[in-house]
């Protein structure tokens, strides 16, 4: 099964590397975005699967859009990207509703790793 | 849906159903076969009555004949009305029960109404006939006068006749099938107590196999309830790591693994609330963490591996009093994973380690890789700095630290230290600071810019007491260890790159290892040579006390190094003129080391800054003792022409005196370190040192030594 996903990160590095990465592990990106406010335009046209978010973006941070995606779509599966410098607002984005979080810099393994257990098929 | 499955409940299910089969059989057994006692009863009390019927029958007809004979009767017969309306009635009841017998039926007994079942019983069915065919001429005669109009005279002469002649036999009749009724009712009874007591006895069998299975049952799962019980307890006793639940109300569960009072240095844990223990232990940003942490592990639908890393209790310091009234900081991890019933997160495990020891490797080793970076900075620095300049440094510097190191010495004995006298050491480090910031010694200036702090501190202090001191003397030593290593530093600078002008031209000698008697020798040795060649030598020493070796080996070392001192005196050392031109200092120089290589091996090093090894000498020399012809000296390197001094018979010297030109010293010295299995290396730069460099195996065997004992008086 192909998911469709959206890459919300304000590094144009990060966002290929996700993109590189995610497209070789049954992924379809349907959308890329550099800030919150992006992200909500991009989600209502392409209505991806899932999102990587990062959380300090310029215009509309992590915070607030994942907010906003959950009220769109309760069901949609995010995780956070995002280095580890405040574990606090970490947290909050996952009680906010993404369902997991990966530390930068990460390898491309953590990634489809991270990406397997967020969608429920763990290896091994 | 419901479902029921028996599962382990099974065969005590399937018991109790049996015990309750049989109960109910045994039930209805007894009321079937109760029932047929009581028909029998009925039936016994009725064959009875037929019996006393005919008795009455026979006594009625008896009395109307009696009646008639003495004229009691009148021509209506009225008088004897009664007698013969109940010969009749008696006979009707008679007939009424044998149908009764025949048939089955209800019908009137002295008690009322009951219920009779046709007789299957064979010979009762044949008594049974046989009353009845006795019966048949009686009941035609009974009828006779039953039919008779009611004032009409009964001839009771044919019945009497019929009676009288039967009446025994009916009789006899009658009371062999009482017999009988009573006979089948007794066989009766006895079936039913046997069906009772069967049934009864497998009831209680199954019954007893009842409570055997459940006892067993019971005693095993106590056995397995107890053996979990131990095992939990053995985990939770012996686990390195703090254990306990956490339920969703933020409470510690009611076990803990023994360790874990210890790791949170707390006692009495068992249902404590969590938060509450940790809130004073941790900073309030990590508790408010901490806190959202856990909630959200209990309370979110978020992936457990993939929020692990925001834990914020991964890695904490706390810090615990102890019995000697220290206070200890220690590192905890404190990590959680959900414990899940019927897919719902109902508690946390908590691990709690203690992880101190990892830190601090973690920090030493990273302290260590700054130590790396620092000296390989160092080295950079070295090879860019002034060598003259660096040597003034690394001389102030041992000058200074000893200065320091004598104050505090004495300084802190009795009367502790005043001031003033902290203020001079701070002074000397202060200079030295200067000094390496200049040569760009970043890691020195770095440590003696600490070593300042620690003073400051001091300083500041009012009352002194000798253990305030105790951090400025550990600082001290570490000062001498990187003052060394630098010197070290230089040294393998020097052997890599053969610039002897960076090697300590003087290096600091341990006036006590200066005056050891082969030290001694050595020098005085390499004296003698010198002045029989006009030259001059100065020999130093670092390393090894050689009286602390075994004989053997030291009698090898003396014997190598008198070889080299030979060796270097009459080849490499220049004339103190020649020396001059060069830029070296008037006298040789010539530098021993000995130590422990820690491998099991002993190494000597000997080097002399003289002329060195001149290849094309050799070859020279190779040709001239026949050891190469032309053609293979011409093409032999220089690697192999240099190792050929190591040969028998090769010697520069063109002249033999009493030091060299035979060409035996250094050949004796490595057929020596060979047979010892140690092995011999040499490095030379041509102009600039020689350098030797010896192997011997700590438990080299004595007999080799001796082969050594003749080297100094025959040498090359």
């Amino acid at each position: 099964m192909t998911f469709k996903l959206m890459i919300v990160d304000d590094s144009n590095i990060i966002r290929g590397k996700i993109s590189r990465t995610l497209t070789q592990h049954r992924m379809e990106i349907v959308a890329t975005a550099a800030n919150g406010e992006d992200a909500i335009k991009q989600f209502s046209a392409n209505q991806p699967d899932v999102v990587t978010m990062d959380l300090t973006m310029p215009r509309m941070d992590g915070l607030e859009c994942i907010r906003k995606l959950r009220r769109m779509k309760p069901d949609l599966r995010i995780l956070v990207v995002s280095a580890l410098a405040d574990k606090a607002t970490a947290i909050q984005a996952l009680k906010e509703g993404a369902q997991g979080f990966l530390c930068k810099p990460f390898s491309e393994d953590d990634l489809t790793d991270a990406m397997d257990e967020l969608l429920g098929e763990t290896h091994g | 849906m419901f479902r029921f499955g028996l599962g382990k409940y099974r065969t005590i299910i399937i018991s109790i159903t049996l015990f309750l089969v049989f109960d109910v059989g045994v039930l209805a057994m007894t009321f079937l076969i109760s029932r047929q006692i009581a028909s029998d009863a009925v039936s016994l009390n009725l064959a009875g009555q037929q019996r006393t019927l005919v008795q009455q029958l026979t006594k009625t007809a008896l009395l109307l004949e009696q009646d008639a004979t003495q004229g009691i009767i009148d021509s209506s017969g009225n008088s004897s009305f009664s007698e013969l309306k109940e010969l009749i009635g008696t006979a009707d009841l008679f007939n009424a029960t044998l149908e009764a017998f025949h048939q089955g039926g209800r019908m009137v007994d002295g008690r009322g109404r009951v219920e009779l079942t046709p007789q299957d019983d064979i010979q009762a069915a044949a008594q049974f006939k046989l009353l009845e065919e006795m019966w048949v001429p009686i009941n035609v005669e009974l009828q006779k006068i039953k039919s008779l109009k009611s004032n009409a005279k009964p001839d009771l002469g044919p019945l009497l006749l019929v009676l009288v002649a039967d009446n025994l036999n009916l009789l006899t009749v009658s009371n062999m099938l009482t017999s009988r009724m009573e006979s089948l009712s007794a066989a009766k009874a006895t079936n039913l107590r046997i069906v009772q007591i069967a049934g009864i006895t497998l009831a209680l069998i199954n019954f007893g196999f009842i409570l055997y299975y459940f006892l067993r049952q019971l005693r095993t799962s106590d056995h397995a309830v107890e053996r979990a019980q131990k095992e939990t307890e053995d985990i939770l006793r012996t686990t390195q790591e703090g254990l306990f639940l956490l339920d969703t109300d933020f409470r510690m569960g009611m076990q803990t693994s023994h360790a874990l009072s210890k790791i949170l240095g707390m006692s009495d844990l068992a249902g404590r609330d969590f938060l509450a223990l940790l809130k004073p232990i941790v900073t309030p940003k990590t508790f408010d963490t901490a806190k959202e942490y856990i909630e959200l592990l209990l309370r979110h639908d978020v992936k457990e591996k993939l929020v692990a890393s925001l834990n914020p209790l991964d890695c904490i310091e706390v810090s615990s009093p102890q019995p000697n009234g220290a206070i200890e900081s220690r590192f905890l991890n404190i990590r959680f994973n959900r414990v899940f019933d019927a897919g719902r997160v109902t508690h946390l495990l908590v691990t709690a380690t203690d992880i101190t020891r990892r830190v601090r490797l973690e920090r030493e080793l990273k302290e260590s890789e700054r130590k790396v970076q620092d000296q390989m900075g160092m080295m950079v620095h070295i090879l860019q700095a002034d060598p003259s300049l660096l040597q003034e440094f690394l001389r102030n510097a041992i000058k200074g630290l000893d200065q320091i190191n004598e104050e505090l010495r004495t300084g802190t004995a009795t009367t502790g230290m005043s001031a003033k006298r902290i203020d001079m050491l701070f002074r000397i480090s202060h200079r030295l600071k200067g000094d390496a910031n200049a040569l760009k010694l970043e890691a020195v200036a770095q440590s003696l810019h600490a070593f300042e702090n620690l003073l400051d501190g001091l300083r500041a202090n009012p009352v002194l007491r000798n253990e305030d001191f105790l951090p400025v003397t550990v600082r001290v030593k570490g000062l001498y260890a990187e003052i060394h290593a630098i010197q070290d530093a230089l040294t393998r600078v020097a052997q890599v790159r053969g610039v002897v002008t960076v090697e300590p031209p003087k290096p600091v000698q341990d006036p006590a290892i200066a005056a050891l008697p082969f030290v001694q020798q050595w020098r005085s040795f390499a004296q003698e040579i010198a002045q029989r060649h006009e030259k001059e030598a100065e020999l130093s020493y670092q390393g090894l006390d050689l009286a602390k070796l075994a004989q053997p080996l030291r009698d090898a070392i003396n014997s190598i190094v008198n070889q080299f001192i030979r060796n270097a005196m009459a080849h490499g050392v220049e004339l103190p003129g020649e020396r001059k031109q060069r830029g070296k200092p008037a006298a040789g120089r010539i530098s021993v080391y000995v130590s422990d290589a820690g491998d099991g091996f002993l190494e000597l090093s000997f080097r002399d800054d003289g002329a060195g090894i001149d290849p094309e000498k050799i070859r020279v020399a190779a040709v001239r003792t026949g050891r190469l012809d032309a053609t293979a000296a011409k093409l032999a390197d220089m690697r192999k022409l240099i190792s050929m001094i190591f040969e028998p018979g090769v010697s520069t010297r063109e002249v033999v005196d009493e030091d060299a030109g035979r060409g035996v010293g250094l050949d004796a010295v490595k057929d020596m370190v060979t047979r010892m299995g140690g092995r011999v290396r040499i490095g030379t730069t041509v102009g600039e040192y020689c350098h030797f460099r010896v192997q011997l195996p700590l438990g080299a065997a004595a007999e080799n030594a001796n082969n050594m004992t003749d080297v100094n008086r025959e040498a090359a």
